[in-house]
């Protein structure tokens, strides 16, 4: 609980000194970087689900002005990706379907533009299990859960020209606090942490 | 970020544990000569405790260190609620590491050293609560309550120690461990166990979603509703909770089934 709290603390410490590093010269930027309108970004990478899972996703930010920016995030995770049998339990299927929407701060330096944002949605997560012992009779069970996903996200994009590199990071704030102040919930948030790269596309 | 700080204040604080009151608190140990352990113990008493004239049901309940103030706490406020006596609340705590203590067989998981537990429960610690703690000696008085390995332990108690406990709380058990050892020794037990009244609540995390979890546990469910005519039993899964996360909520919800029930 204590190495929770202190993770906590570290991230908010972690996302002070990232918005405290950059520096913002609007003039300048005007000359050497365009402030893309409308960009549209596919992800590949891992979330922390019980024993890692595979993300894909698509972001597409809309730029109203230079710092207020509109996201839609789209994902779908490939839950428990590499233990899908495990004393004779097996896996059937395990994942999860995101849509998120949102609102972000971007900061700019040369070639680089750092997002942050808060990301409010849905989430669906659907799993089925077979106890399949041949010790013992066979057992199924499937859960589908339908709940809100509110979170942080931070995201990195790299270059200038019509496509570039990204990479994401995002920290669920469901179930801790929304749901609930039991710090123990903690375990469903990172069960959703989240950690992607991937190439984007200036559309606008 | 100075924005920031009241609202990390206010998390850090909310998330902090409330204590049972130290006055209702009494601590001592137990060296036990059955396994070498040294178990601290902690007991909650009831408001108007009076040993002198009446016995009370006890709950004991594993990792006790981490558990014993919230449930101390639940089972003060949910007896009210029902009008009904709160009961000694008996938190265990650890003699060994738990994956040895919880544990009913040796595996790659944990050292087996459950039967001993056990025994070290039903010879030395009851003893000691029903003599100096005014416990009640019936078995249907009293309660085990564990979570993850700690429901491990409540499942076995439940399966080879059938005649110490008649109540038992059994949150996100482990019943997966070493191939589903708890179906064979329930099936083993079964004839004998089948003759008692029991109370039992399963509680998990819906989304517990391991590849590990849910299957065994529905496997246990089904076999303890369908063979034990004396058994009332409830099952509850925590909408949008994890492994950790839902034990709070399901210690609320096992112990309200319990003194709704008893």
């Amino acid at each position: 609980m204590k190495t929770i709290k202190i993770l906590i603390v570290s991230i908010f410490i972690l996302t002070y000194s990232f918005t405290s590093g950059q520096s913002d010269s609007s003039q300048i930027f005007k000359k050497q970087f365009l402030i893309p309108k409308l960009t549209t970004e596919l992800g590949l990478g891992i979330n922390a689900s019980q024993i890692t899972g595979v993300v894909i996703s698509d972001l597409v930010q809309w730029n109203l002005k230079k710092r207020l920016s509109i996201i839609s995030y789209t994902s779908y995770a490939y839950n428990n990706a590499f233990l899908r049998t495990f004393n004779y339990i097996e896996t059937n299927y395990n994942y999860t379907l995101s849509q998120k929407f949102g609102i972000g701060t971007s900061f700019y330096s040369k070639k680089s533009t750092y997002t942050f944002s808060f990301l409010a949605g849905v989430k669906y997560e659907s799993f089925k299990e077979t106890l399949n012992n041949p010790k013992f009779e066979k057992v199924t069970v499937s859960v589908s859960s339908l709940s809100p996903d509110f979170g942080l996200m931070y995201n990195f994009k790299r270059g200038q020209k019509k496509y570039f590199f990204n990479y994401k990071i995002y920290l669920p704030l469901y179930p801790y606090p929304f749901k609930t102040f039991d710090i123990n919930a903690v375990d469903g948030n990172m069960a959703n942490f989240s950690l992607e790269f991937g190439i984007g596309m200036r559309l606008k | 970020m100075k924005n920031l700080m009241p609202f990390l204040l206010l998390l850090v604080f909310a998330s902090c544990k409330k204590e049972y009151d130290l006055k209702l608190t009494k601590e001592f140990s137990i060296l036990s000569s059955i396994n070498g352990g040294n178990y601290n113990i902690k007991v909650g008493l009831p408001d108007n405790y009076d040993p002198a004239t009446k016995n009370y049901a006890a709950i004991y309940i594993l990792d006790g260190e981490e558990n014993f103030d919230y449930v101390a706490e639940k089972c003060k406020s949910i007896s009210n609620d029902y009008g009904t006596p709160n009961v000694l609340v008996v938190s265990i705590g650890y003699g060994f590491d738990r994956a040895f203590d919880y544990t009913p067989t040796k595996a790659s998981e944990g050292g087996g050293g459950a039967e001993k537990f056990m025994e070290f429960i039903k010879t030395e610690l009851i003893p000691k609560m029903e003599q100096e703690f005014a416990a009640d000696t019936s078995r249907n008085s009293r309660i085990i309550l564990g979570h993850s390995f700690g429901g491990l332990l409540t499942a076995y108690a439940f399966t080879n120690y059938n005649n110490v406990f008649g109540n038992y709380i059994m949150l996100s058990p482990s019943i997966w461990y070493d191939n589903e050892i708890l179906l064979q020794f329930e099936q083993d037990n079964r004839s004998p166990n089948k003759q008692n009244q029991q109370l039992v609540f399963m509680g998990i995390g819906e989304l517990e979603s391991a590849g590990r979890m849910l299957a065994p546990f529905e496997a246990f469910y089904q076999r303890l509703k369908n063979n034990y005519p004396g058994i009332k039993i409830s099952k509850h899964l925590e909408p949008h909770l994890n492994h950790v996360g839902s034990k709070n909520p399901n210690i609320i919800e096992g112990l309200n089934f319990y003194f709704k029930n008893r």
